[in-house]
């Protein structure tokens, strides 16, 4: 820990990325209480202050119908972390499973599990969740199952070579030796040596998984209105560039910072974990 | 006596591409209760297969085709199922490798690894039960300071700690038969003669048997009653210790004996990669308890 501390303090982008990040985790989970304008995350219409250039009363303008910008972005931080929690919290044990099957038993498992890993990587992953989301309700739930089943089949890639390398080690064999059976040797041995790189790339995701989810409903694919997202809010505010300049650009930077935000985080906790590139 | 191992008529191939490549072509070897015998042989001669066979490991690949008896206990491991062989593992057998360092598992911390090894034999152990087994184990290793390395992880120990460290769980469970894969060969040498002889006096307390495997005559010569000499998967000679290396009468364990570097010099003895007398018949100096 006091290690962890050292490494990020002499890494002053890393400690940057950690400030960052607890400012969009503090935003989402205090949303209600920090935001001028709770009310405002629904449908709610005030033409008496629409579309307002930022001024005291609105720091961030506010929007076509007259809802406050400040507090619409708080609440879309919320989605976009839960959109990013829930998505790796599937995504990487699911991928993990494969890979460490497929790294540790080798073989026929591995023929197997790792050509379906293959035929989901050869599909280019926003086309395939623009696909899914085309056939699916657009809703938030499905938004989430259409990144999750992009973004599995990188973790097994990962997680499979960390435990095809690590099936040579030693300890495996000594484990082997002493009767260890297969599914301890998996995930008792070798997990916990694959974790660091787990958590490292998990922490990077988050950033992606924003702007994937961001980017499909730009596309008008993801969550829809009047739940505040930040995709969404930069693509109705596009239309009316460069005059409402304060539409797009607010939601671009809370997009920045967010996923600014965890890659530097990620990159710091790269060299606390000692994980390879 | 009744012998603890005995391995009779033992062939192994596998199955390739191009057909069976055999490896082992008929070994016997035998090892009483308590006895320390020396497995000696070239890189490749079937030394670690024959290992890999008697602890149940390689009747689980598929590629491999084993015929013979190797009997434990009075017992046909390759008879048993699965599950049968892994029960004994850990238990009643148990085996220490080359590098000890790397047989450690670099996540956990050595006394969580050693609690693992006890609960192999007694699932109920609890915490305490562990480390004060434990502690006790390292202190026999001649381990002084037991806490602060049940504390610590394998990276942050030497080669030698760690080796002594791994003599203590392979014996921790109070096995029969400890198969030792040329063992220390990673570490110097004189860190390799201390630990050799704390096992040595340790299994001569515990009564364990040992199948020392191994291609360093010196340190075979030090630790073992008998010794069986291994070449291109035949057995060629075998006898106790003593009369084997004072009259070593096969062409190959000669061979073996003056390809030793001397340290006085004289530079590196040639040694025929391959010679006719080499597959002469096995000679037996007898002293099979």
């Amino acid at each position: 820990m006091i290690r962890a501390i050292r490494i990020l303090a002499a890494n002053p982008l890393s400690l940057v990325g950690v400030i960052l990040v607890a400012l969009v985790v503090f935003a989402a989970i205090f949303a209600p209480w920090i935001a001028p304008f709770p009310t405002h995350n629904g449908a709610v219409v005030d033409f008496a202050f629409a579309n307002k250039p930022p001024s005291a009363r609105n720091w961030m303008g506010t929007d076509l119908v007259g809802r406050d910008l400040f507090s619409r972005i708080l609440y879309a931080y919320q989605i976009s972390l839960v959109l990013g929690v829930v998505v790796l919290a599937i995504a990487a044990p699911v991928g993990t499973i494969f890979g460490l099957l497929a790294g540790y038993l080798g073989g026929w498992a591995e023929a197997i599990l790792m050509r379906i890993v293959d035929v989901f990587l050869s599909i280019p992953p926003l086309v395939l969740a623009i696909a899914m989301m085309g056939v699916l309700e657009p809703t938030l739930t499905n938004a989430m199952l259409a990144v999750t089943v992009m973004w599995w089949p990188w973790y097994a890639r990962l997680v499979y070579a960390i435990a095809r390398s690590e099936r040579e080690e030693g300890y495996v064999l000594a484990a082997e030796v002493i009767g260890a059976g297969t599914a301890h040797i998996a995930f008792r041995e070798i997990l916990p040596n694959c974790l660091p790189a787990i958590i490292t790339k998990m922490t990077l995701d988050m950033g992606f998984v924003i702007i994937i989810a961001s980017s499909l409903s730009f596309l008008g694919l993801g969550v829809q209105p009047p739940t505040p997202d930040l995709g969404s809010m930069v693509a109705e505010g596009a239309r009316y560039l460069p005059d409402s300049w304060w539409l797009t650009v607010f939601p671009g930077l809370a997009i920045l910072i967010a996923v600014f935000g965890f890659n530097l985080m990620g990159d710091g906790l790269r060299e606390v974990l000692g994980v390879d590139e | 006596m009744s012998a603890l191992l005995s391995i009779s008529d033992l062939h192994l191939g596998f199955k390739g591409l191009s057909g069976i490549n055999n490896v082992l072509h008929g070994i016997s070897l035998n090892i009483a209760q308590g006895e320390r015998v020396a497995l000696v042989g070239e890189s490749g001669s079937g030394k670690s297969v024959t290992a890999r066979i008697v602890l149940g490991l390689l009747q689980e690949t598929r590629s491999a085709r084993i015929s013979g008896a190797v009997k434990f206990d009075g017992n046909d491991i390759s008879a048993m199922n699965p599950k049968a062989r892994a029960a004994l593992r850990g238990t009643d057998m148990s085996m220490i490798f080359q590098d000890p360092t790397s047989s450690l598992n670099p996540a956990f911390t050595i006394g969580r690894q050693f609690t693992e090894v006890l609960r192999r034999r007694d699932p109920s152990m609890g915490a305490d039960a562990c480390q004060e087994r434990a502690t006790k184990m390292l202190g026999e290793v001649s381990i002084l300071d037991p806490n602060r390395v049940l504390n610590a992880y394998a990276f942050q120990l030497s080669g030698g700690m760690n080796q002594r460290v791994m003599i203590a769980m392979a014996l921790a469970n109070r096995p029969k038969l400890l198969l030792a894969d040329e063992p220390g060969t990673a570490l110097d040498v004189s860190v390799q003669a201390q630990t050799l002889t704390l096992m040595r006096n340790l299994v001569a307390d515990h009564g364990t048997a040992v199948l020392f495997i191994s291609h360093n005559l010196g340190v075979v010569r030090e630790f073992a009653d008998r010794v069986y000499v291994i070449y291109r998967g035949n057995i060629v000679e075998d006898g106790p210790t003593q009369a084997l290396f004072s009259d070593p009468r096969h062409a190959y364990t000669r061979a073996l004996m003056s390809a030793v570097p001397r340290i006085t010099g004289a530079g590196l003895p040639e040694v025929p990669e391959v010679s006719e007398d080499f597959f002469a018949p096995q000679i037996s100096h007898g002293g099979v308890a």
